[in-house]
C-alpha cells in the first residue's frame, strides 16, 4: 500500500486530473489481478453464504431448488437451540483451554527456557516442537488417537484400561491441540525475546530484582505487543479448528466435544441444512471479528 | 508483474474449462457417469458395475461408461451425492440411491421417472414382485429406480457362546425381555464376550435409525413414526420411550459394545470379521446381508459360520402378534433428471440390473435379491442357508415412511439414540427432545401428532 501514498510524479505539463488518474492506475494495476481473483473466487461464495443464511435452503429435497427467504428465522432458531449453545460453550472452553492458556503459556515457557541455552539444545527442542506443528491435522489426530485409545500408549504406560476419548473427550482434544499448536507461539516469543535488550535485564539484576520480578517487570512489558498479536492469531485459528476434533472424536460421544465448527458441519453436510449451517457460520464470523477487534483495540491502547 | 498476469489468465482459462460440457467429447462419442459406493470390505457393487460396463460398451459402440466410486460408508455417500446433485453440471447420470432418500430428490425434481422405459422392459413385470416395485415409487405414483437389493432384519447369534453360557440352541426369544435375559446371562458367564451389539450412534446414520431404533419401535404395540390415518408424524410417546429404554438398558448394564466401539464407524467390520469368528460376540441385531461377511465371496471368508452362527427373528416387545418384527428398505439404480442421454442411461440401468449382474451382486453382498429369477437360481441359496429365513421375514416386515421429511426425522432419532447410548439423557428426556425438534424437521406443528 506504500505505492498508493507515494506522490504523483511532478509532470507540470499535464492537468492535475490526469496526474491523479495516473496515480490511481499506479496502484490499481499491480493490485488488479489480486482483486479480480479475490472477487472471482471469494466474493461470490461469501455473498452467497450470507444470502442462504436467510433462506431455508437445503442440499436435498424441494427446498434445495425452491428455497425461500425466511428472514431471521435461522438465527432465532439458533439462539434457542440447546445444541448450538452447548457447542458455543465448548468452543469457548476449547479456545481458552488450548490456545489462550495452553499454547500461549507453554510457547512462552519454552521460549524463555531456551534463552541462553546452547545451539544444540535449541535446535533439538525447536525441531521436536515444530515437527508437531508441520504434521497435517489428520496425522496429528491419528497419533493422538493411537496414544489415547484403549489399547494405546498411554494406557500401556499407566497399566490401566480407560477409554480416554469417551471419558474425557474435551481434555483429549485440548491436549492434542496444545501439542500441535505450541510451536507457533514458541516461534513468536523466541523472536520477541531476542529483541529484549540484554543490558536492561542485567541492570535490573544488578539492582537486586530476582528472576520472577525481571520477567514480570522487564521482559513481559517489553514483549506485550507480541503477546497480543500472538493471542489474536491463535484465537482465530483455534476458533475455526475443525479437522483435529473431527478426526479425533467426531464431536462425540454425543455432543460432548462438538464445538461450533463441528456442529455447523453436521447441520450443513450431514443433515443437509445448508441455510441453517450458513447462519451458524455467519455467527462464527461475527464472533471471530469481535475477538480480533478487542485484541486490536488493546494493541492500539498500548501504542497510545 | 507480467508473470502474475499470465498466471491469472491461466487460472481463468482453467476455471472456464471446468464448466465445459463433458457429456459429448470431440470425437462425438457419448459418456455416461455412474456414481456408486465402495469400501475395502464391500467391493460387491463395483464388481457388478464393472461387469455391466463391459457388457454395455461391447453392445453400444460410441458410449463410454465412466464409473465414479465414492469411498466410504453410507453417510459419506449420501453427502457426496447430495453435493454433486446441486448442479446439473456435476450431477452423475446414473446413480446408486438409498430408497429412503428418493422422495426428497423427487420433490426437488432431481430424478427422472422411469415408467416409459419400464413399460418396454419385459423383466419389470415378469421378474420384479409388486411389493418390490414400490421401493422407489415417488409421491406422484411414478417409479424412480430399479431395485438392486431389498432386505429384512433380525438377530444373529453365536451358537458356541450360547452353549457355553448355558443358553438353549436353537434360540427363539419371544419378547424383548428374553433378549435382555440372554445378554445378561452371557455377560455373567462369559465376561470377555460382548453380549449384544446394535447400531445406536450418529456415526452409523440411517443404520442406527433402521437396524437399531425402528426394529424396536415397530415391535411395540401401535409403535410407528408416522400415522397413516391422520397423515401426521408421531411425536414420541410411550412406544418411543420404550424403544429408547431398551437401548438404554443395553448400555447402562454394559450388555453392549464398549463406547469406543459403539462410536466406531467400523463397528460392523469388528463384529463380523473379528468378534463373531473368534466367539467374542453373543447376539447382533443386524440385516439379512450379514452372512456375506463370511461367505467365500467375502474379503475374509469364514467357512465354519454355517455351524457356528444361528439366526432368529427380532421379537415384538411383549410377544404381541405377529410375534416378530422386521424392517425393509433397499437400494435402487436411479437416473438423474439432468442426464443428457436418457435412453443410453436407461439402457445401462437395464443391463446393470439384468439377471446375470443382479446375481453377481446378490452373491457378493448377501442382500436379498429383488428378482424372481435370481431367487430361483440354485447358486443364490447354495452358499447361504440363512437366505430363506430372511426372505420369509417379508411377512412381518415394515417399511419406513419414506416421505421427503424422513431423512430429517431420522437425524433426530439418531440424536435421541446417541444420547441414551452415552447416557447423557434418560430415555424420557431424549423422547421429549425428539418431540420438541419434530415440528421443525417435518415442516410445521400441523404435521405432528402429539402423543
Amino acid at each position: 500500500m506504500t505505492v498508493a501514498t507515494a506522490p504523483a510524479p511532478p509532470v507540470t505539463s499535464t492537468p492535475p486530473s490526469g496526474s491523479s488518474r495516473r496515480g490511481v492506475l499506479r496502484w490499481l494495476l499491480p493490485l488488479g489481478p489480486a482483486i479480480v481473483l479475490l472477487a472471482l473466487f471469494l466474493a461470490g461464495p461469501i455473498l452467497w453464504s450470507v444470502y442462504v443464511a436467510f433462506t431455508n435452503e437445503t442440499l436435498t429435497g424441494s427446498a434445495s431448488v425452491n428455497s425461500e427467504f425466511v428472514g431471521v428465522a435461522n438465527f432465532t432458531r439458533l439462539f434457542n437451540d440447546p445444541n448450538f449453545i452447548n457447542s458455543f460453550v465448548l468452543t469457548f472452553v476449547f479456545v481458552i483451554g488450548s490456545a489462550v492458556i495452553g499454547q500461549n503459556t507453554l510457547g512462552l515457557i519454552i521460549a524463555l527456557l531456551q534463552r541462553g541455552r546452547g545451539r544444540m539444545t535449541r535446535s533439538v527442542v525447536n525441531g521436536v516442537v515444530i515437527a508437531a506443528w508441520v504434521v497435517p491435522e489428520v496425522v496429528a489426530a491419528a497419533c493422538w488417537f493411537s496414544f489415547l485409545a484403549e489399547e494405546g500408549t498411554l494406557n500401556s504406560v499407566l497399566g490401566i484400561s480407560q477409554e480416554w476419548l469417551y471419558t474425557a473427550p474435551m481434555l483429549a482434544v485440548i491436549l492434542a491441540n496444545v501439542w500441535r499448536g505450541t510451536a507457533f507461539s514458541m516461534l513468536v516469543y523466541s523472536a520477541a525475546l531476542s529483541e529484549v535488550p540484554k543490558d536492561l535485564v542485567e541492570a535490573a539484576a544488578v539492582d537486586g530484582a530476582g528472576p520472577g520480578r525481571r520477567l514480570l517487570h522487564i521482559t513481559l512489558p517489553l514483549i506485550r505487543r507480541s503477546i497480543m498479536a500472538n493471542l489474536m492469531l491463535i484465537t482465530l485459528q483455534t476458533l475455526a479448528s475443525f479437522g483435529l476434533i473431527y478426526a479425533l472424536t467426531g464431536g462425540g460421544p454425543g455432543t460432548a466435544s462438538q464445538t461450533t465448527p463441528l456442529y455447523m458441519y453436521e447441520q450443513a453436510f450431514r443433515y443437509f441444512e445448508i441455510g441453517y449451517g450458513s447462519a451458524i457460520a455467519l455467527v462464527m464470523l461475527v464472533i471471530g471479528a469481535l475477538f480480533s477487534l478487542i485484541y486490536l483495540r488493546l494493541i492500539k491502547v498500548e501504542d497510545a | 508483474m507480467r508473470r502474475t498476469l499470465a498466471g491469472s489468465l491461466l487460472l481463468l482459462t482453467a476455471v472456464a474449462g471446468c464448466g465445459a460440457d463433458t457429456e459429448q467429447n470431440a470425437s462425438g462419442s457419448k459418456e455416461l457417469e455412474v456414481l456408486y459406493k465402495v469400501e475395502p470390505t464391500w467391493p460387491h457393487l463395483e464388481k457388478m458395475l464393472t461387469d455391466a460396463k463391459k457388457q454395455y460398451e461391447a453392445a453400444h459402440s460410441g458410449v463410454t461408461i465412466k464409473l465414479t466410486p465414492v469411498q466410504g460408508n453410507n453417510e459419506a455417500y449420501y453427502t457426496k451425492l447430495a453435493l454433486l446433485n446441486r448442479s446439473p453440471d456435476s450431477a452423475p447420470d446414473v446413480y446408486l440411491h438409498d430408497t429412503f432418500q428418493v422422495n426428497a430428490d423427487v420433490a426437488a425434481g432431481k430424478l427422472a421417472p422411469l415408467d416409459e422405459y419400464l413399460a418396454k422392459w419385459p423383466d419389470w413385470n415378469e421378474q420384479f414382485p409388486d411389493s418390490v416395485k414400490q421401493a422407489a415409487k415417488g409421491g406422484d405414483g411414478k417409479i424412480y429406480g430399479v431395485p438392486i437389493s431389498t432386505d429384512t432384519r433380525g438377530l444373529w447369534y453365536h451358537k458356541d457362546v450360547f452353549a457355553k453360557a448355558g443358553l438353549p440352541v436353537p434360540w427363539e426369544p419371544k419378547t424383548w425381555n428374553d433378549v435382555l435375559t440372554a445378554a445378561r446371562t452371557i455377560k455373567k458367564k462369559l465376561p470377555d464376550v460382548v453380549p449384544f451389539t446394535m447400531y445406536s450412534t450418529k456415526i452409523h446414520g440411517e443404520a442406527s435409525t433402521m437396524q437399531g431404533f425402528e426394529m424396536l419401535l415397530y415391535g411395540t404395540p401401535g409403535g410407528t413414526l408416522y400415522d397413516e390415518a391422520q397423515k401426521k408424524w408421531v411425536a414420541g410417546g410411550k412406544q418411543f420411550t420404550d424403544a429408547l429404554t431398551f437401548v438404554n438398558t443395553i448400555y447402562r448394564e454394559k450388555l453392549g459394545p464398549k463406547q469406543a466401539d459403539a462410536h466406531n464407524a467400523k463397528l460392523a467390520d469388528k463384529a463380523n470379521y473379528e468378534w463373531f469368528p473368534n466367539a467374542k460376540l453373543g447376539i447382533a441385531l443386524d440385516g439379512a446381508w450379514t452372512a456375506a461377511a463370511w461367505k467365500p465371496t467375502s474379503t475374509k471368508p469364514w467357512a465354519e459360520w454355517k455351524d457356528k452362527i444361528g439366526w432368529t427373528s427380532m421379537p415384538t416387545q411383549n410377544g404381541e402378534e405377529p410375534g416378530a418384527v422386521s424392517m425393509s428398505g433397499g437400494w435402487v439404480m436411479a437416473m438423474s433428471s439432468y442426464a443428457k442421454n436418457k435412453q443410453e442411461a436407461w439402457d445401462f440401468i437395464a443391463v446393470a440390473t439384468n439377471k446375470e449382474n443382479s446375481l453377481t451382486y446378490a452373491l457378493g453382498s448377501g442382500d436379498l435379491t429383488p428378482r424372481k429369477d435370481v431367487a430361483a437360481d440354485p447358486k443364490y441359496t447354495a452358499d447361504n442357508p440363512s437366505v430363506k429365513f430372511f426372505t420369509d421375514l417379508a411377512s412381518v416386515t415394515h417399511y419406513r415412511p419414506a416421505f421427503e421429511a424422513y431423512p430429517k426425522v431420522s437425524a433426530q432419532i439418531q440424536e435421541a439414540l446417541e444420547a441414551v447410548t452415552t447416557g447423557s439423557q434418560t430415555p424420557e428426556e431424549a423422547t421429549a427432545n425428539y418431540a420438541k425438534a419434530l415440528p421443525t424437521a417435518v415442516g410445521g406443528p400441523d404435521k405432528v401428532l402429539a402423543r
